[in-house]
């Protein structure tokens, strides 16, 4: 019965999918609008598909993942460190709260023009915009996960006869995968739209450059056909994730 | 009460004191800053290879005492010794069993059973064989490899008995452990538990609500009022072991002691009523 | 009473102490580029003092407020029909999946081409990015309603929509408010944002025309405001938050803020 119930939830999902794109196609090819501003889909799609054999854009879309990856790791090494730092520890969680407290509802886009001046246009400071970005989520998530333990886990740890000290690599930190993955979820979508803004803003090469230099020179092809691969970059490496998440929680009962 | 001749006595010396509880009381802080007294003034020895339960209305304190004599908890006055030694935290000699199981969710049947073992040292390969035959031994044959989640409530709490035994504490502590499993589950367990029960004579402290399973159970029944939790009377069960449920049910004895124990309830809960 | 009196100041402290590390700091590295705290702040009220600059930043507010509103009114009610029907939740949710790793403004230019560089742009991508969470927040918000309760609604003698405005809403206001506290956020950053790339008013264009010029003091100060803005709306929006939803614990009690 899920089996067939998952089907037809896949099968109404695509109708919207579908929809737009067929709205897509009737606008231009009924010609409402011209194919400047707005390409035939069929158009975009053999754009992108020609462009992903070029080196050349083989070489924006590394360099794009390469921010995003260096920047969502330092937010996740970072993020769970610290959260389950502040979780342990009340003198920690004293200096965390308040300063993540102000920090965390901080638009961090507007820290990127001092990340420039400091840090220069290069990778540095668009990686450092993508940490920024994604810690908040992942420190939360990881604080509110490792805070909200079951108190008897970690009795029966103990009466087991584990020391203090491990309690929090041995039970604090496996009870608290899921809250944590949720976070990095969350962190992961915010690195795909955060790389590519700053890219937006500054830069000589990724996704983010290509589109502004379609732009600059009104190719509205070019201008869709890096949205598009964000966007599916974005649906695989939420793929990825899920994937991994549903290997490592396969003990937890479903949320 | 007379004891049957035939009621085996168990073959050891002479009893000593396994848990003594000396003048404890529980004081908490309410968010109001109120001070809220749990426990007033409880003294008990339990001896070594008794199954002693604690009984009592809900809010008495009693999973309080548990948690004291287990070291999670510290009380505010008096002391609680093991074997004659101050407990200062949780250890390996008193092992405890949750109501809400609280087994590792992330670890299977026989990962849950074999933590303990490994964190006191012993080897892999022999604290899988000695887990595997503890999960035989609660039944659970077959599941070693399953995870808690893919298990019934009666299950779990089988897994939970199984992960405590394997470390070998001198003192079992039950925190309401059947109180979240149906009926027909419970008795079971209980069956289960006391088959366990009277091959090593380990120290038991059960917690419970109910007076059927704990004169069912027990050598003793420490019944307490409502908060401030205090002890009202010790009753010493004088029923032979091994016991059998259906049997004891048409006992005479037995019905003496439920209905004996449910009147002393009777009359802490009234308390509870006043506003 | 001392700690509940230290607890509050906390943030102020914290406050404090990031300045006074950015003092040390650029003391230190002593560029140009970097100028101090003391200078920095000393440069907020020649901004806010001027006229024309305001008149930018209160035009980045007022289209910020504006489509702010539009996307509650959008996502509010699909969450809660996503939340209430399978239905409408397949039907939406893939697409909402294919959309959320697009930069909303990274739609700008795009829109651009479309509508031009003016108001209705802007309001439209800060629509869009404001929609998303809403809507992400209102679907798991009513989704957890519980049966029973419009169970026991509908014995009451309320009809659907009844009990979708006097059960579910009520009951997933939590968590529909979680999504508008981030929604908050990300409007800023929205405003921000597209402002950086259509360049023509607003307060993310008196940053980035000052980093151009080399104005530092200009760039940090703006960075000031714009960060004053973040947390004021959301120190804001939490007073209101909590005293719409007091009776419910709050899940988080610092937003998930994010572009």
């Amino acid at each position: 019965m899920n089996a067939r119930a998952l089907t037809s939830d896949i099968l109404l999902g695509v109708i919207p999918i579908a929809l737009a794109i067929a709205v897509w196609q009737g606008i231009s090819s009924f010609g409402y609008a011209p194919v400047t501003l707005l390409p035939p889909p069929g158009m975009v799609f053999s754009r992108l598909v020609q462009q992903l054999f070029t080196s050349s854009f083989q070489h924006e879309i590394a360099s794009t993942l390469f921010r995003l990856f260096a920047g969502f790791s330092i937010a996740v090494i970072l993020g769970v460190g610290i959260g389950l730092a502040a979780a342990a520890s009340p003198a920690v969680n004293a200096v965390v709260r308040p300063i993540v407290r102000v920090l965390a509802p901080l638009p961090k886009v507007a820290l990127y023009p001092a990340l420039l001046l400091l840090l220069g246009f290069g990778h540095e400071s668009k990686i450092t915009l993508v940490a920024a970005d994604a810690l908040f989520p992942i420190l939360l998530s990881t604080y509110y996960g490792a805070s909200m333990v079951e108190q008897k886990l970690i009795w029966s740890a103990m009466a087991a006869g584990t020391p203090r000290r491990q309690i929090l690599f041995k039970v604090v930190l496996p009870a608290a995968v899921p809250s944590i993955l949720t976070g990095c979820r969350i962190g992961l979508v915010i690195s795909c739209i955060v790389v590519f803004l700053a890219e937006m803003i500054s830069s000589t090469d990724g996704l983010g450059h290509m589109l502004v230099k379609a732009a600059r020179t009104f190719q509205a092809v070019d201008m869709f056909v890096p949205l598009i691969t964000i966007s599916l970059l974005g649906l695989i490496l939420n793929g990825l994730l899920q994937g991994l998440r549903s290997y490592l929680l396969r003990g937890f009962p479903e949320v | 009460m007379k004891v049957l001749p035939s009621d085996p006595a168990p073959a050891r010396g002479p009893a000593s004191a396994m848990i003594e509880i000396d003048h404890v009381s529980q004081t908490f802080r309410t968010s109001g800053r109120q001070a809220h007294l749990a426990l007033s003034d409880i003294s008990l020895t339990i001896e070594d290879g008794a199954f002693v339960s604690i009984l009592g209305p809900s809010g008495c304190g009693k999973s309080t005492l548990l948690y004291i004599v287990g070291g999670f908890v510290s009380p505010t006055e008096g002391e609680a010794r093991v074997k004659g030694r101050a407990i200062t935290g949780p250890g390996p000699d008193r092992g405890p069993v949750f109501q809400e199981f609280a087994l590792f969710p992330w670890k299977t049947v026989l990962g849950n059973v074999m933590y303990g073992p490994r964190q006191q040292g012993v080897k892999s390969a022999e604290a899988e064989a000695q887990s595997r035959r503890l999960i035989e031994m609660v039944g659970l044959k077959g599941f070693e490899n399953f995870y808690p989640k893919e298990l019934s409530g009666g299950m779990k709490q089988r897994v939970a008995l199984a992960r405590t035994l394997a470390y070998h504490p001198a003192v079992l502590l039950m925190d309401e452990p059947f109180g979240a499993l149906d009926a027909h589950t419970r008795t079971r367990l209980q069956n289960d538990l006391l088959n366990i029960w009277e091959r090593d004579r380990k120290t038991v402290l059960f917690v419970t609500h109910s007076v059927d399973e704990a004169v069912f159970l027990s050598d003793k029944v420490v019944v307490m009022t409502r908060a401030p939790g205090r002890i009202k009377q010790i009753v010493d069960i004088e029923l032979p072991r091994p016991r059998r449920r259906a049997e004891l049910l048409l006992d005479p004895r037995y019905q003496k002691y439920v209905v004996e124990i449910e009147r002393m309830i009777d009359d802490t809960s009234e308390d509870g009523l006043q506003p | 009473m001392m700690a509940r009196a230290l607890s509050r100041l906390a943030p102020l402290l914290a406050v404090l102490g990031l300045l006074a590390i950015w003092q040390a700091g650029s003391l230190m590295l002593n560029t140009e580029s970097f100028p101090t705290a003391i200078q920095a702040v000393r440069a907020v009220p020649s901004i806010l003092g001027d006229q024309e600059s305001l008149i930018h930043i209160l035009d980045s507010l007022r289209r910020m407020a504006i489509a702010f509103a539009a996307a509650l009114l959008f996502a509010i009610p699909l969450g809660l029909m996503m939340g209430r029907s399978r239905l409408v939740a397949s039907f939406f949710n893939p697409l909402l999946m294919i959309t959320y790793p697009v930069p909303k403004a990274a739609l700008m230019p795009i829109i651009m081409l479309w509508l031009g560089v003016g108001d209705l742009a802007k309001m439209l991508v800060i629509f869009l990015g404001v929609s998303l969470p809403v809507i992400y927040h209102s679907f798991q918000g009513a989704r957890a309603v519980e049966e029973k309760m419009l169970w026991s609604g509908a014995a009451m003698g309320l009809s659907a929509p009844q009990r979708m405005v006097r059960i579910v809403l009520p009951a997933a206001l939590p968590e529909i408010l979680t999504g508008c506290r981030t929604g908050l956020v990300l409007a800023l950053i929205t405003m921000v944002t597209s402002e950086m790339i259509a360049r023509q008013s607003g307060a993310g264009n008196i940053l980035f025309n000052a980093l151009d010029m080399g104005q530092y003091d200009t760039v940090y100060a703006m960075i000031i405001i714009i960060g004053a803005m973040g947390i004021g709306l959301d120190a804001a929006f939490e007073r209101l938050r909590s005293r719409l939803v007091r009776w419910s614990e709050p899940g988080f009690d610092i937003p998930l803020s994010f572009a």
